[in-house]
């Protein structure tokens, strides 16, 4: 009896393990025998090469600024969403006049496609025919145009706050979902005891929205890290490489320039990167509610 | 339910092998890039016609947009699933014939199918004596002035040197108002193609006589001053480095720029999008030596090594290269005549931009056939882009880029 109830919950999440097993691990599999051998430009190996691909990799400038830069990338977009989307979800969470617009509203950029945000954007940042310089220019903002794709600090500064505004939608759902499961006592209990807003935010709302922010924090690390199509649209990556993240020099090595085994050695690192950094941080948070 | 669950994956995996092993006798399937609206359309008809007059011959023709045509072939051919022909660029054709992939075509052409095409578009495609495709596509580059700038700015004719085009650029960007007189191309597929032009000029090639770059030389370097200094005086658009060729395109329709360097199909754009736009087409300018240098562009069609059908798939390949087939093709999207009968047709005879184009033709250079040839122009381009933002000096950085390529040459 004990033994046949053991097994029932293996049995029942065997389906969805093979299959898992079918879409993950044949794919990395694959991967990692690309990625170790000497491959030609149309995938077909030829031979182990004693991880060339790999030191090919750590000797080309390119990839090591294309690591850094994709830490920066992730770190900013992350966290410029995660501080945007709290203040947004609180208000959204108000009762006020029109509400339901205001959060329909917010929610749009998340219903359009990434690639086709990331055009409409490409054509409002064009320096002589952009929807932003004329915007600026009729506001009294800016005199000349502003070439905004034209070097890599000004560029990659615009792709990352693009990444901020398509990534608020999904943080600020995450929010909402975690601010309506607070019991409304709380605030009022708090209140005849003669709590500030500010005092509420900080030792009720904050502490109950913790877990929620955890989600949202390693859901959105994962996306924004391989987050291909705002990067790409823009800038290809240019100028000179100056925009770089992983996932697009990874794309360059694989279908512009031929290297199908170095760009597969990216791809395994960048894995590596999240697994271990979801393996820390799903630890650090356990211990936190152990403790 | 476990029975069920097997069967779905049995039927799921068989109907799998079903469709990779669709290639019954008569089917031939080709991979076609979408060079416009009007390109899918066209080999429908084409398949249409094709398979009244070949009954048992069935066509199956899968449109692939140009930008991820080399990508789609790349996981296609590893995985053994590639169509019997397929439109390639035909720079990446020693790629395909390195890696044995592309079946040589000698077997079946005849003097006479030989005999149709212009030869200067023709050769391209042969690699060490065998013709691996045929030339589908083809185009070169010539100047676009906007003849309403010029006229303002008091220019009677298009500059023929570069001397004189940096003369006809400070009068254009001169007259204010958003307009500049050089259109400069900074920004990917092509960026280093529009350095070229200057540098061919200054009797610079791509790799020299010994298979070195050419990018560490005098008259290359020369160059690429010659396009700093244009946008260091504002005599080009401002901020290069976010212009793509369509970019610069764009702005030429929109009447913003004096000149810039491009291809046929912009005579085709501008008849649809800005049809009072008043321009011509002129040579590309000419160095001090007179030398002057145009890029020519050939796609081809190639045949895989593991087809099933090559006799239908060659039959396909003579009805699409027929003068009328062609012609419909070339006109549609605004590319050059390969075809000897096609040429002399009243439609390029009497055409002056195109004319413009064909007699540049004596000058046009092809890129280089070499292994990596992708990575030699990504480092060039990145070099150029450093160039043009200042952050390297011109001698400094194409000197580092020539090692490098010649390091990626040796390989």
């Amino acid at each position: 009896m004990t033994s046949r109830q053991t097994a029932i919950p293996y049995l029942l999440i065997l389906p969805s393990l093979v299959l898992a097993a079918a879409i993950i691990f044949w794919p990395v599999g694959s991967l990692i025998e690309i990625a170790t051998n000497d491959v030609n430009r149309f995938g077909q190996l030829k031979g182990w090469n004693d991880f060339a691909n790999f030191s090919a990799l750590f000797a080309n400038a390119d990839f090591i600024s294309a690591l850094w830069r994709t830490g920066l990338w992730t770190v900013l977009v992350v966290g410029g969403a995660l501080l945007v989307s709290v203040p947004v979800a609180l208000i959204l969470n108000e009762d006020f006049y029109g509400r339901d617009i205001a959060r329909v509203i917010l929610m749009l950029p998340w219903a359009v496609s990434l690639t086709m945000t990331a055009v409409v954007w490409r054509w409002s940042l064009n320096g002589e025919s952009g929807m932003l310089n004329s915007a600026l220019m009729g506001l009294g903002i800016i005199s000349e145009n502003v070439q905004w794709l034209a070097s890599g600090d000004l560029a990659f500064a615009m792709q990352v706050l693009i990444g901020i505004l398509v990534t608020v939608p999904f943080t600020t759902t995450i929010f909402l979902g975690g601010l309506s499961s607070i019991p409304q006592d709380l605030y009022e209990a708090s209140a005849l005891e003669g709590a500030s807003r500010l005092q509420q935010f900080r030792h009720i709302t904050l502490p109950l929205l913790k877990p929620f922010i955890n989600i949202a924090l390693v859901l959105n690390t994962i996306y924004v890290f391989n987050s291909f199509p705002i990067i790409w649209v823009t800038t290809q990556g240019g100028p000179a490489n100056s925009t770089d993240i992983l996932v697009t020099h990874l794309y360059k090595l694989g279908f512009r320039i031929g290297k199908l085994g170095e760009a597969s050695a990216v791809s395994l690192i960048m894995l590596a990167i999240l697994l271990v950094f979801t393996i820390i941080y799903v630890r650090l948070a356990m211990k936190e509610r152990e403790a | 339910m476990k029975s069920r669950f097997l069967k779905t994956i049995l039927t799921a995996g068989l109907s799998l092998a079903a469709l990779t092993s669709v290639a019954l006798a008569g089917t031939v399937r080709v991979t076609v890039a979408e060079y416009s609206a009007k390109t899918g359309p066209y080999f429908a008809e084409a398949e249409k016609a094709f398979e009244a007059a070949n009954p048992g011959v069935d066509i199956q023709i899968e449109v692939v947009p140009w930008d991820v045509l080399l990508q789609k072939l790349t996981t296609d051919i590893g995985a053994g699933s590639n169509a019997d022909l397929s439109i390639i660029g035909t720079r990446w054709l020693i790629d395909f014939v390195k890696q044995d992939v592309a079946e040589p075509l000698d077997q079946f052409i005849t003097p006479e199918f030989k005999d149709r095409f212009i030869e200067t578009f023709l050769s391209p495609s042969v690699m060490d004596g065998k013709t691996y495709g045929l030339p589908i596509a083809a185009s070169a580059r010539a100047m676009y002035y906007n003849k309403e700038l010029f006229e303002k700015a008091g220019i009677t004719e298009p500059p023929k040197t570069w001397d004189e085009l940096k003369a006809a650029a400070e009068k254009i960007s001169a007259l204010g108002g958003g307009v500049y007189g050089y259109g400069l191309q900074g920004k990917e597929i092509e960026t280093d193609v529009y350095y070229y032009y200057a540098m061919w000029s200054q009797g610079v090639e791509i790799l020299d006589k010994d298979g070195k770059s050419g990018l560490g030389s005098d008259g290359a370097i020369a160059a690429a001053k010659i396009y700093k200094e244009l946008i260091d005086k504002k005599l080009t658009q401002p901020g290069v480095t976010s212009f793509s060729r369509e970019d610069v395109q764009n702005l030429f329709k929109q009447g913003k720029i004096g000149m810039m360097i491009t291809a046929p199909f912009l005579s085709n754009q501008i008849k649809e999008e800005a049809p009072n736009l008043k321009y011509g087409v002129a040579a590309i300018p000419a160095g001090p030596s007179g030398a002057r240098g145009t890029y020519g562009v050939t796609d081809s069609i190639i045949m895989f090594k593991n087809s099933q059908n090559k006799e239908e798939a060659w039959k396909f390949l003579d009805y699409l290269f027929t003068t009328d087939m062609r012609a419909k093709f070339t006109q549609g999207e605004g590319f050059l005549p390969v075809n000897k009968e096609e040429a002399k047709m009243d439609y390029y005879v009497n055409n002056a931009d195109l004319k413009a184009f064909t007699d540049l033709l004596p000058s046009a250079r092809f890129a280089p056939v070499i292994p990596g040839w992708e990575e030699v122009a990504q480092k060039t381009s990145d070099a150029l882009q450093k160039i043009y933002l200042g952050d390297v000096e011109p001698d400094v950085a194409l000197k580092a880029t020539a090692e490098e390529i010649n390091g990626i040459l040796q390989k």
